[in-house]
């Protein structure tokens, strides 16, 4: 039994801030779950996904977030409670329905976790999901801790029947990747009937009246949130300094206090209901000081609607001063750390504090430099990708006309980097790769000469690309989709998809074929294995010199990591060292400077190539890169 | 200039000085040497940078630093100094006698002929040839019989990387060699064999070259799409220029014969042909061109001693007969070929100045050049 679906009541375990969310859903008596993988927030779903067989829930992966989001509201519809999780861009792709859910209203709870992932770890971009809550006028909560992670989650749902309408969590990494003692309550053993009423509508028309009453709806949530248990404050009654937190701010701002022994001069706020504030809460609270600073992750979305409401009753208030992003006090951008935290305490009360050296974080990479192998940002050993990547840099060298790759979200958009031999010149949204070359495939009619070549992974397609290749067969245009099909989505952590054959429950599921879907939206469509590197570079050569119009090459070849979970290494290779010439060779370390597979390295000692056994996956691409013929393999 | 910095003979410089600026004859000499260069349709493409300071891709190569004394010394014993078409031991007509050769050749077939004789007689084991077949895309070839030798004879007109099946192999490791080329790919060859960088080719036992006379290529991609757009899609058989005062190409493909003004092809021929001093292919053993107004027969030019031996010994097996070249030939021969020089010089002129061009030869001779052709120095 998996630690998340124990009925423990009062047993504390060990959680995981996802793990704890899904926690929180299951004691509100979930049913439905829904989600799109994406860093920080796949184990959401992941974890439900293996308890759903055991509490008899629904959990999916869907193809993409606005189906996710569509998938659990159908649930509130019904009557049940549902859940969806996506990472902060999700909420882009799922914002056209929730923008219009806002207006419809939902019935069972249904609550929409959004983790948020400040200096983008792992995303392209650090956006600021919080703001959808004001734009759509939608109840937001942000957990603190892990615990709370737990409870906010429970409570989303209540607040969410209370109101009929969907609730945000966010959620950012350092709460969602973070573990952290939780205390279980009881699992519900309801099982409640679905049931679509029909005496009911959930309509976004008519949009003026139900605008109307989606504000009457906030602002019930605001009266709610005045007695909220999310909100509390910690310090003097006349604190020198108020911190106004959500959030993972909050331990930060506790671990900054301790840092500077500051408790008896300096207050905090923690505010866990951050849309609709509580204004009547917040507005005691601005009474206690006159000097505020905000902790918050990415955008000063706390800072900008306290200050709101401190402009309208400015007159009662008297002056007050504010600091936080506005001010410079606090960077506008990347992710805090506590002693970012510490550091703004401490200039607005000169309190004396022995600041981190300045060279504190080139010293620490320095000494973790001795105790961790130096490994550069690059594709696994034995990654088709690297192969494909590998073929295309040849292929467009040998063309001549200068064409370029258009990128798209997955493993493969590290083919902006050396790993990727830096082929990739565009990254933005999934599926952008293809629309923009929807755009690009028109250009040569102004006399653009240059081929367009676009990737897309397998799991990406299924997402975002669909509609952009039959846009470009319905209006004719011209370049090549490079579909890089690995049989996994990969890059967050291996997540069936609707090509895979396996539901996220791990049953059998039917396979769409990438290549049928291809043809019938009008595509030339070719399929050709990328760690066959001369054949795919002839095969990239014929497709972007001889046909016109959409073609796409399907690139097959498993992830190296999927495989090696059930197959054997394909090849033993070895660099035959009485055949390696060395640095004598004239091909300037071809292999371990150019070619870069981590499986391949310079053994200084001996001035030759080696491979690296322990990670070596065999794939056998680099034995065709040798001049000297030195790297042999044999089938293993 | 003083930089500090040293100056690069490597994959950089080559990169900067031939092949980003249209200055690659094509020739393949830095072919399949390392892994950074391939030649895809007729051009040699930089797959990734290297940094090295030196290497043999940029010292092989005919359009770099080429100091001509040297390379003459090395291969004739003497400096560059015959300036009309470099050391001539004997100059004649000749064509060959079996109509095997003729047939098919280009003229008088006495390219296919000597090679086919060396082979047979054992002056060399293996060549190093160009196919001429049906896509007109020429590579080399390592041949060891009359079968293959035959499937080289005739012109495309086109130029290609035919001294990277020299570099590539595979070679058993004893085969004497020849090599027939362009006076781009002779002079190649005789950096490869002058150079001292340490040699990863049998350039040591290339004991033949046999040059023709050249005075331009083709850019192989460009030309092929124009082609195909005169003529079917059919295989091409025969590429023909017709002489002066015509100047028309003839292309037999299927039972068609296309005619097309050589000033409309004229737009694909490779720039670096214009800065060749070479129309003669001078760093032979023997060199072999046409006749004008004698069909049939070519010109042949023996240069060395080699050459001399190879030609006495075909003569007498009756594999080749020869005759004296008319005096009026021979002069006309001797005016293109310093005309071609000529308007090297030119050209590097245009392009900046003579002195910073691909190679270094006196002002003297300069001078000498452009004065023999009716120009004097401005």
């Amino acid at each position: 039994m998996s630690s998340i679906s124990q009925n423990a009541p009062g047993k504390t375990v060990l959680l995981m801030g996802n793990e704890a969310i899904a926690r929180g859903a299951l004691e509100a008596g979930v049913k439905v779950c829904a989600a799109y993988p994406g860093n920080p927030s796949s184990e959401i779903i992941g974890t439900l996904a293996k308890v759903a067989d055991e509490l008899g829930l629904h959990v999916e992966w869907s193809v993409n977030e606005k189906v996710a989001l569509e998938v659990a509201t159908a649930a509130s519809f019904a009557g049940l409670r549902g859940l969806c999780a996506m990472k902060q861009n999700g909420l882009n792709v799922a914002s056209d329905f929730l923008l219009n859910l806002n207006l419809s209203g939902c019935r069972g709870g249904l609550v929409l976790v959004v983790a948020d992932d400040p200096a983008g770890v792992s995303s392209s971009n650090e956006e600021d999901s919080r703001i959808f809550a004001k734009l759509g006028d939608l109840p937001l909560l942000e957990p603190a801790n892990f615990q709370e992670a737990k409870e906010m989650t429970k409570s989303a749902f209540e607040i969410s029947e209370q109101l009929g309408l969907p609730v945000l969590i966010r959620s950012v990494t350092r709460v969602s990747h973070a573990r952290g003692n939780v205390c279980l309550d009881e699992l519900p053993q309801s099982r409640p009937k679905p049931r679509f009423e029909n005496s009911l509508r959930f309509h976004a028309l008519p949009a003026v009246l139900n605008h109307k009453l989606l504000h009457e709806k906030l602002d019930r949530a605001k009266q709610m949130f005045e007695e909220s248990p999310f909100n509390f404050y910690r310090g003097p009654e006349k604190p020198e300094l108020m911190v106004a937190t959500s959030g993972s701010g909050w331990m930060y701002s506790l671990e900054a206090m301790i840092n500077l022994n500051v408790q008896e001069r300096v207050g905090v706020l923690k505010l866990g209901t951050t849309w609709p504030l509580p204004e009547s809460y917040v507005l005691e609270h601005l009474k206690k000081a006159d000097r505020i600073l905000f902790i918050e992750e990415v955008d000063p979305f706390l800072e900008n609607n306290v200050k709101e409401i401190y402009a309208q009753n400015c007159l009662f208030l008297g002056l007050k001063a504010f600091f936080g992003k506005a001010s410079k006090h606090i960077p506008d951008v990347g992710e805090l750390n506590p002693e970012i935290v510490t550091h703004a305490i401490q200039n607005l009360i000169q309190v004396p504090y022995e600041p981190r050296p300045a060279d504190y974080a080139l010293r620490a990479h320095e000494a973790a430099a001795e105790l961790i192998p130096a490994r550069a940002l690059s594709f696994c050993p034995g990654c088709p990708h690297r192969a494909t990547y590998w073929a295309v840099k040849i292929a467009l060298a040998l063309d001549g006309r200068d064409g370029f790759v258009l990128g798209d979200i997955g493993c493969y958009s590290l083919g902006m980097g050396p790993s990727g031999f830096g082929q990739m010149r565009t990254l933005h949204a999934m599926g952008s790769g293809t629309g923009l070359a929807c755009g690009f495939g028109q250009l040569n009619r102004f006399g653009l000469e240059q081929p367009v070549i676009a990737v897309c992974g397998d799991s990406t397609f299924y997402h975002a690309a669909m509609p952009a290749l039959a846009n470009a067969y319905y209006n004719g245009a011209d370049f090549l989709l490079l579909l890089l099909d690995n049989s996994a989505t990969a890059m967050t952590g291996f997540q069936p998809h609707p090509g895979t054959g396996s539901t996220a429950t791990g049953k059998e599921a039917p396979v769409i074929d990438l290549k049928a879907i291809c043809e019938v939206f009008g595509a030339h469509v070719e399929v050709v294995d990328p760690f066959d590197v001369a054949a795919t570079v002839e095969t990239l050569l014929r497709l972007l010199q001889e046909e016109k119009g959409v073609k796409v090459l399907i690139l097959k070849r498993e992830c190296a990591l999927v495989s090696a979970k059930h197959q054997k290494r394909l090849y033993q290779v070895e660099v035959e060292q009485e055949h390696c010439l060395g640095e004598t060779c004239g091909c300037n370390r071809f292999c371990t400077r150019i070619f870069k597979c981590p499986g391949l390295m310079w053994d200084k000692a001996a001035g030759k190539a080696r491979i690296d056994e322990a990670i070596c996956t065999g794939c056998g691409v680099c034995t065709r890169i040798c001049p000297a013929s030195a790297i042999r393999k044999e089938k293993a | 200039m003083e930089t500090g910095e040293k100056v690069n003979r490597g994959l950089k410089a080559l990169g900067e000085k031939v092949l980003n600026s249209d200055q690659c004859t094509a020739c393949g000499a830095c072919l399949s040497l390392c892994p950074y260069l391939r030649s895809w349709k007729g051009r040699v493409v930089k797959l990734d940078n290297c940094n090295l300071e030196e290497g043999r891709c940029f010292a092989y190569c005919p359009r770099t630093e080429v100091d001509l004394d040297e390379v003459y010394r090395g291969f004739f014993g003497k400096s560059y100094e015959e300036i009309e078409m470099g050391p001539v031991r004997k100059i004649m007509m000749a064509r060959a006698k079996d109509p095997i050769w003729t047939k098919k050749a280009q003229t008088g077939g006495v390219v296919s002929a000597l090679i086919d004789f060396a082979l047979r007689e054992g002056v060399i084991q293996a060549g190093v040839l160009t196919p001429r077949d049906g896509d007109l895309l020429p590579q080399g070839k390592i041949i060891t019989n009359r079968k293959a030798v035959l499937s080289c004879a005739g012109s495309s007109y086109v130029s290609g990387p035919t001294l990277e099946a020299l570099n590539r192999g595979p070679w058993k490791g004893q085969e004497r060699i020849g090599i027939v080329g362009l006076p781009c790919q002779a002079l190649a060859l005789a950096r490869m064999k002058t150079s001292t960088l340490e040699k990863k080719t049998p350039i040591d036992r290339v004991d033949l070259v046999i040059g023709l006379f050249c005075t331009w290529a083709l850019d192989y991609k460009p030309f092929m799409a124009f082609l195909y757009k005169r003529v079917s899609s059919l295989s091409i058989k025969k590429l023909n220029i017709t002489p002066p005062p015509e100047r028309i190409l003839e292309v037999m493909a299927g039972k068609t014969l296309s005619r097309i003004p050589v000033d409309d092809i004229r737009p694909f021929i490779r720039p670096s042909c214009r800065v060749c001093l070479d129309m003669t292919a001078e760093l032979s053993d023997i060199s072999v061109g046409t006749v004008e107004g004698k069909e049939g027969w070519n010109t042949v030019i023996v240069r060395t001693a080699m050459g001399e031996n190879l030609l006495k010994r075909a003569k007498k097996a009756g594999v080749i007969e020869t005759r004296p070249l008319p005096k009026d030939n021979l002069s006309h021969l001797k005016e293109a070929s310093l005309l071609k020089k000529r308007r090297a010089l030119d050209a590097l002129k245009e392009m900046g100045e003579i002195e910073k061009g691909y190679f270094t030869l006196s002002a003297n001779l300069i001078k000498c050049i452009l004065s023999e052709s009716g120009e004097t120095l401005p």
